[in-house]
């Protein structure tokens, strides 16, 4: 399931920086594209702005198949406040580029299932693949907009895992 | 130990996309489609002559065909089976309006309405059309060259409809799609115009000549070809014909593997039909999509492979890695 978890994250990782590639951030020294997975951070007091944070949640298995498959819960928390050159008036804006490219980031709705573990990182034999998002509405906080999208990522389990 | 393969369970997939070639009808003859050359073909880019109609929904395939026992003995018990009746339906819903999605979901001949010349005698099927306009030599499925005069008669944003003039043919008639059956020789010198799936969207037009949006279905002008502005599409509850295309549709599963439906020889069976769709399922008498119904019958060919008489060939393409 971690491979699986690792392919989604780093697929839409890959794509932002072509969507993009000015959606950054610095994070334990590094500059890095704008994605993050929580759990795999320092714990947050706030969620950083301008950024997309993705947070496991559901699991659910079906072991009657063939191969055992695993729908993850994937909750994806982005939010902004807008440029400090338009005094945040842009925020609206902002907040709409997000959900344009975490739509283009989505597409195609696989990914092959890589092994991280490993350096290089290998290919395993099946594919992660996922449903359209689910968008929540927009929450407003003073000068901050946020919104979620809830994401289902299905993946096999493989003899070696 | 490095694992090799995967046990593949059944293929999950998100949706199904159309694709439909004409059937030469005057000789009879459907578009066959090769899985082990054609199988893993770009869907983006189909194979010619496919043309890719895009995402359908609501695909249902029913097997209509009816096999009884042959019985024997006292008391009578089954021997075996025969095939008494080969017969197979598909429907769908199309989720775009086009020329030929339209001709599809239409029981009979499906028309071009076209820009009338101004003055005339109004018309169910529309007026008598502008008259056409010949292209100059070079034509090409996306480009149309033509004189300034002519084509100062045509905008970018313009629909035309390109073939020959109808001189008092009968039969099928449609370059090179047969777009409807001609039983007695009729007037209209526009008539084929009307009728073709030859059409196209100008996407820019300039004093040499048109260049069009997307490959005309026909390819090049044929010779004789003329050019004419539509203005919509018309068609009829009742009429004779009835389109018949070969039909190819793909199941694109989560691991890479490939469903592929060939129909060599489809022919609709109801007339025009419409599927209401609301776009919010909380609000059902708000905005709604209208979406085109499609019913075909398969009608049957020959396998030259060993005689046996088929209407639909389902190709499976497994997943890489994935026992069989």
């Amino acid at each position: 399931m971690q491979n699986a978890k690792d392919s989604f994250y780093m697929a839409l990782r890959t794509r932002l920086t072509t969507v993009n590639p000015e959606r950054t951030i610095l994070l334990r020294g590094a500059v890095r594209p704008g994605i993050l997975v929580e759990e795999a951070e320092a714990p947050f007091s706030q969620f950083p702005n301008d950024v997309f944070v993705l947070r496991w949640l559901g699991l659910a298995i079906d072991m009657d198949l063939a191969s055992t498959m695993t729908s993850e819960q994937c909750e994806v928390v982005y939010q902004t406040c807008g440029t400090q050159s338009f005094g945040g008036l842009d925020r609206g804006r902002a907040l709409s580029a997000m959900d344009e490219e975490l739509m283009a980031m989505i597409q195609p709705f696989y990914t092959a299932k890589l092994n991280y573990v490993t350096t290089p990182p290998s290919e395993m034999l099946t594919q992660v693949f996922w449903d359209e998002p689910v968008f929540s509405p927009i929450v407003t906080q003073r000068d901050q907009l946020s919104r979620s999208a809830t994401v289902l990522v299905y993946s096999y389990q493989e003899q070696a895992e | 130990m490095t694992a090799t393969w995967f046990s593949a369970p059944a293929p999950v997939t998100r949706r199904v996309r159309a694709f439909f070639a004409p059937v030469n009808r005057a000789a009879q003859t459907p578009i066959l489609f090769d899985p082990s050359e054609q199988g893993q073909f770009n869907l983006d880019a189909p194979p010619a002559p496919w043309i890719d109609l895009g995402w359908v929904q609501d695909f249902v395939r029913k097997a209509a065909s009816k096999s009884s026992p042959l019985m024997t003995g006292i008391p009578a018990a089954p021997l075996e089976q025969v095939r008494e009746t080969l017969e197979a339906q598909v429907s769908l819903q199309f989720l775009s309006w086009t020329k030929l999605t339209m001709g599809l979901a239409t029981g009979s001949q499906h028309m071009n309405v076209l820009v009338p010349t101004s003055g005339t005698t109004p018309a169910a099927d529309g007026a008598q059309a502008a008259a056409a306009v010949t292209p100059q030599s070079g034509s090409t499925s996306t480009s149309i060259p033509m004189a300034t005069s002519d084509a100062a008669k045509f905008a970018a944003g313009a629909i035309i409809a390109v073939d020959v003039d109808y001189t008092g043919q009968t039969g099928y008639v449609g370059t090179p799609v047969a777009g409807t059956y001609v039983r007695q020789a009729l007037t209209d010198v526009d008539y084929v115009r009307r009728i073709t799936f030859n059409v196209a969207l100008v996407s820019q037009a300039t004093a040499t000549g048109l260049t069009l949006a997307a490959p005309l279905p026909g390819g090049a002008p044929a010779a004789g070809a003329k050019v004419q502005a539509v203005a919509g599409f018309v068609d009829r509850e009742g009429g004779s014909f009835y389109q018949e295309w070969s039909a190819l549709f793909v199941m694109e599963g989560s691991q890479g593997e490939r469903i592929v439906f060939h129909y060599p020889r489809l022919q609709t069976m109801t007339g025009a039909e419409e599927a209401i769709s609301s776009l919010n399922q909380k609000n059902q008498s708000g905005q709604s999509r209208v979406l085109l119904k499609g019913l075909f019958l398969a009608l049957p060919v020959t396998d030259p492979l060993d005689g046996e008489r088929v209407v639909c060939y389902r190709s499976f393409l497994p997943a890489a890695n994935a026992l069989v």
